[in-house]
């Protein structure tokens, strides 16, 4: 069904969503994220955030045609060009990066975080300007946009490629509030509160309360806004995750009597704007074991959670009409 | 040319996934949870196949069990996730079965195992604690309220103020519980390590003498063993058997009603940290399997030196034969029974009093734990009712979940305690529990061809008996043993379904079976009337 058709209206069949987040460069997910469009029969596909992958494998050439990496804690040798192949596919499935490189290169690498991020980001962005491609390609003709935005673990850098795209199907969406279909507006804010991982983008609750309500004075009716926050509300039991101590490299766990502490790491600008603006609905990431739903007054808001690393696309379908969620089902595809 | 190196993984600053049980609690959780020091094999299997050898049966039921504690481990690094079972089978066959199976013959089954849990609180361990402490202290009200105890009434009060502490217990906290595990740990331990040293520390003729001076104090009995003896024998027991290998076969069923837990820590694989990691899981499934396996053997072991043939005999009749001369107090002479009946001490009472009470604590919670994470699971993806996804924002618990599971139990535990006809109708309880994991182990086998994208993408996927995924061997070999024993608790006179003569235990089964479908088909209309597809929260979307 056209996404520009009637819809809203009661009797209307209303407009099917379909939400994912935090995929994290895995290639797989990512594909069965696009495909999802016609697999759920959906109007529209929103990302929550957290486009990036986050580890690197240097396949290291050995010189006599045989290569070497570590992963999932396990030396892997790899010693032909099909064993090459699969490895390759495994890490694609991962999120991972890789490069190919000598000995004398990767030592070049070694201890030099500035450079690996360097690396990263090059890495990165090829694949999110291949994503985006592969976007526009499959969904050419099908009526249903995309809409793409960061998340706090993606960087300026390698989100650009949104911004050097000639885009139909994709939507940026980042930082901005867009039109859905004839009476519903998506909201999109990619920023989380400070974290013990001190990733690229985070900010203050103090200012992402300011963006949401510079988002919100865009917004002509907020009763029929969906909130793609990739943040969920402070304490929601959407945000629940362990609380960790950020003064070590890892973070670790901080034990008080012999157990982790749990603790709600979401954001209070989002709870707060959940509970005034009553949105049609909030959709949240950035908290991958904190699967769930909760409620704001009239207001549903969903976190999928993500499982990016089995190749596992968790998802959620809402159906929306009249500025109010009809049905949802949570994905596990 | 440059010299080799060996590479490591770059990473760059981005937030984790962080989990909250370790390994080991997960290892712990799950030897709790088999009931190591609750084996029926002990009271049940001597005289309904006589001439077994119970430490070979142990054996046996632990090399059946072996492939598919293995064919989980495949499973748990694959889908490392809360739900276990019901993620594992939705998965591999479709959402439908997956959802039948575990609602019908775990979430609905294991009800019975919240008032079974009571009923070892109250007649096995509170009893029998509070029988000995009366003749080791010569306090009377301690025999009262020990007799008490093991009444109907006493049951079913202490069953539901057992379900209703857990209740308190997890639902304020999963870490709660996870730091209460500890201190239930090192007790049983204790408890457990002073029943085998009785056992050790004497022979027969004396513990059956001690145990007439037991019997004497509680009961006013004289020649308790002498008595319970001629009665075993009128009841249809052999003392002196001949070795019965089909017998001795029988008796790994009975133990695998113990062993089959060990997989249990599954059911909350979202909870356990670096759960994707193999070694780990092999560690948490295989490495408790192992443990709690030796320790039953031990057990078995020390029983023979202490009290011999004829006790273990004597103490099975009591429980299988219904020979009530074999009972002191009211109670069966469990392992921990005939230890406290052993020895003079208060104290020493007392410690394995605690272990006991503890374990049934524990294995009510692990009804609870496991339970409401495939409720959470299956409400999430839209099976149940939102209502049971439902967490608490400041426990951080799914509240609802336990709050349902536990007023669906009070029925139970009534029944359990006061309907005469209950436990016939509810012979099943051997085979449904079982089937869910024989299910699971077949879900392993097929996972490399009915998953194979989330297959090639786990750790286990490396590992292949030439051209064939181990997983895909293990999973058969488990599938098929577990098929033999539910099959056995099928269609053996001894081992459950078959026990009695009429079909209403069939018929029971085949009436959760069909609840489970009837459930499906309801909240899959439920949906469908809101423009959604239940059947989405499984199909695996193809990437091309």
């Amino acid at each position: 069904m056209p996404l520009w058709s009637r819809k809203g209206k009661s009797t209307a069949e209303p407009t099917r969503l379909f939400y994912a987040s935090d995929i994290h460069g895995s290639e797989p997910t990512y594909r069965k994220f696009l495909n999802a469009a016609r697999f759920y029969e959906v109007d529209a596909l929103i990302f929550g955030g957290d486009l990036m992958g986050k580890l690197l494998i240097p396949i290291v050439r050995d010189g006599d045609g045989t290569w070497r990496a570590r992963l999932q804690g396990q030396n892997h040798h790899v010693t032909s060009e099909e064993q090459l192949r699969d490895f390759k596919k495994t890490l694609q499935t991962l999120g991972f990066y890789w490069q190919e490189m000598d000995p004398d290169e990767y030592r070049t690498y070694e201890g030099n975080q500035e450079r690996i991020d360097e690396l990263f980001d090059v890495l990165a962005k090829e694949r999110l300007t291949e994503w985006i491609a592969l976007a526009e390609e499959r969904l050419k003709g099908t009526g249903v946009r995309v809409f793409l935005c960061g998340g706090n673990d993606d960087t300026d850098e390698v989100l650009s490629a949104l911004d050097d795209a000639g885009l139909d199907r994709v939507v940026r969406c980042e930082n901005a509030a867009v039109e859905l279909d004839d009476e519903h507006t998506v909201v999109t804010v990619g920023y989380s509160t400070p974290t013990p991982w001190e990733t690229p983008r985070e900010r203050t609750d103090e200012q992402i309360a300011d963006i949401i309500e510079r988002l919100m004075s865009e917004v002509p009716d907020p009763s029929r806004c969906v909130f793609n926050f990739h943040c969920p509300p402070l304490d929601s039991g959407l945000d629940t995750c362990l609380k960790l101590d950020a003064s070590v490299w890892p973070p670790t766990p901080i034990i008080e009597n012999g157990q982790p502490v749990y603790y709600g790491a979401g954001s209070q600008a989002v709870a707060d704007a959940l509970a005034r603006y009553q949105p049609t609905v909030g959709l949240h990431g950035h908290i991958h074991e904190a699967r769930g739903m909760t409620t704001y007054g009239r207001t549903p808001a969903y976190n999928p959670g993500s499982e990016y690393g089995e190749g596992v696309l968790r998802g959620l379908i809402v159906a929306i009409r009249g500025g109010e969620v009809v049905g949802h089902q949570f994905t596990s595809g | 040319m440059a010299e080799a190196v060996a590479p490591q993984v770059f990473t760059r600053r981005a937030s984790g996934l962080v989990r909250v049980m370790s390994p080991y609690s997960a290892f712990i959780y799950n030897i709790l949870t088999m009931g190591v020091i609750f084996p029926w094999t002990y009271i049940w299997a001597p005289t309904a196949f006589q001439g077994s050898n119970l430490t070979l049966g142990i054996v046996f039921a632990l090399l059946f069990e072996l492939p598919i504690a293995l064919a989980y481990a495949w499973l748990a690094t694959a889908l490392p996730r809360s739900g276990g079972d019901y993620v594992f089978q939705s998965r591999v066959f479709g959402g439908g079965f997956g959802f039948t199976v575990v609602f019908a013959f775990f979430v609905v089954w294991i009800l019975q195992w919240v008032a079974l849990s009571g009923w070892l609180l109250a007649a096995l361990a509170l009893a029998p604690t509070f029988l000995a402490l009366g003749v080791t202290t010569n306090i009377h009200a301690f025999t009262t309220l020990g007799s008490w105890c093991a009444t109907s009434n006493g049951i079913i009060v202490i069953s539901v103020l057992n379900a209703l502490a857990a209740l308190v217990l997890l639902v304020t906290g999963f870490r709660n519980y996870v730091r209460f595990q500890y201190f239930m740990w090192y007790a049983i331990l204790l408890s457990f390590g002073i029943v085998l040293v009785l056992f050790l520390a004497t022979n027969p003729a004396a513990a059956h003498a001690k145990l007439n001076g037991f019997a004497a104090e509680v009961d006013g009995l004289k020649n308790f063993f002498g008595q319970a003896k001629q009665a075993a024998a009128a009841a249809g027991v052999n003392f002196k058997p001949p070795f019965w290998l089909f017998g001795t076969l029988m008796v790994a069923p009975i133990a695998w009603t113990s062993l089959q837990w060990a997989t249990y820590s599954v059911e909350q694989g979202g909870e356990i940290k670096n759960a994707h990691v193999f070694r780990n899981q092999l560690f948490i499934l295989v490495g408790s399997l192992v443990v709690t396996a030796g320790m039953l053997v031990l057990l078995a072991l020390a029983m023979q030196k202490g009290i011999g043939t004829d006790g273990i005999l004597v103490a099975s009749s009591g429980y299988w034969l219904g020979n009530s001369k074999a009972l002191i107090g009211g109670a069966f002479l469990f392992p921990n029974m005939i230890a406290m009946g052993l020895t003079g001490s208060p104290i020493v009472v007392a410690l394995i009093g605690l272990g006991f009470i503890l374990n049934s604590f524990q294995i009510v919670c692990n009804c609870y734990i496991g339970t409401t994470r495939i409720m959470v699971a299956q409400g999430l993806d839209g099976l149940l009712p939102d209502w049971f996804a439902r967490v608490h924002a400041r426990w951080k618990t799914p509240v609802n979940a336990h709050i349902a599971y536990f007023l669906a139990a009070l029925p139970v535990i009534w029944g359990f305690n006061k309907v005469s006809e209950w436990t016939r109708w509810t012979l099943g309880v051997t085979f449904a529990n079982g089937a869910v994991m024989t299910l699971s182990a077949l879900a392993a086998a097929l996972l490399p061809y009915r998953a194979a994208k989330l297959y090639n993408a786990s750790p286990g996927a490396r590992y292949r008996f030439g051209n064939v995924p181990m997983v895909t061997v293990f999973g058969t070999l488990g599938f098929l043993f577990g098929a033999f024993m539910v099959g056995s608790f099928l269609f053996v006179k001894d081992l459950g379904l078959a026990y009695t003569s009429d079909a209403f235990p069939y018929w029971v089964v085949l009436g959760t079976a069909l609840f489970g479908l009837v459930v499906y088909f309801l909240m899959r209309q439920s949906k469908a009337s809101k423009g959604i597809k239940v059947e989405y929260a499984f199909a695996e979307i193809p990437p091309e």
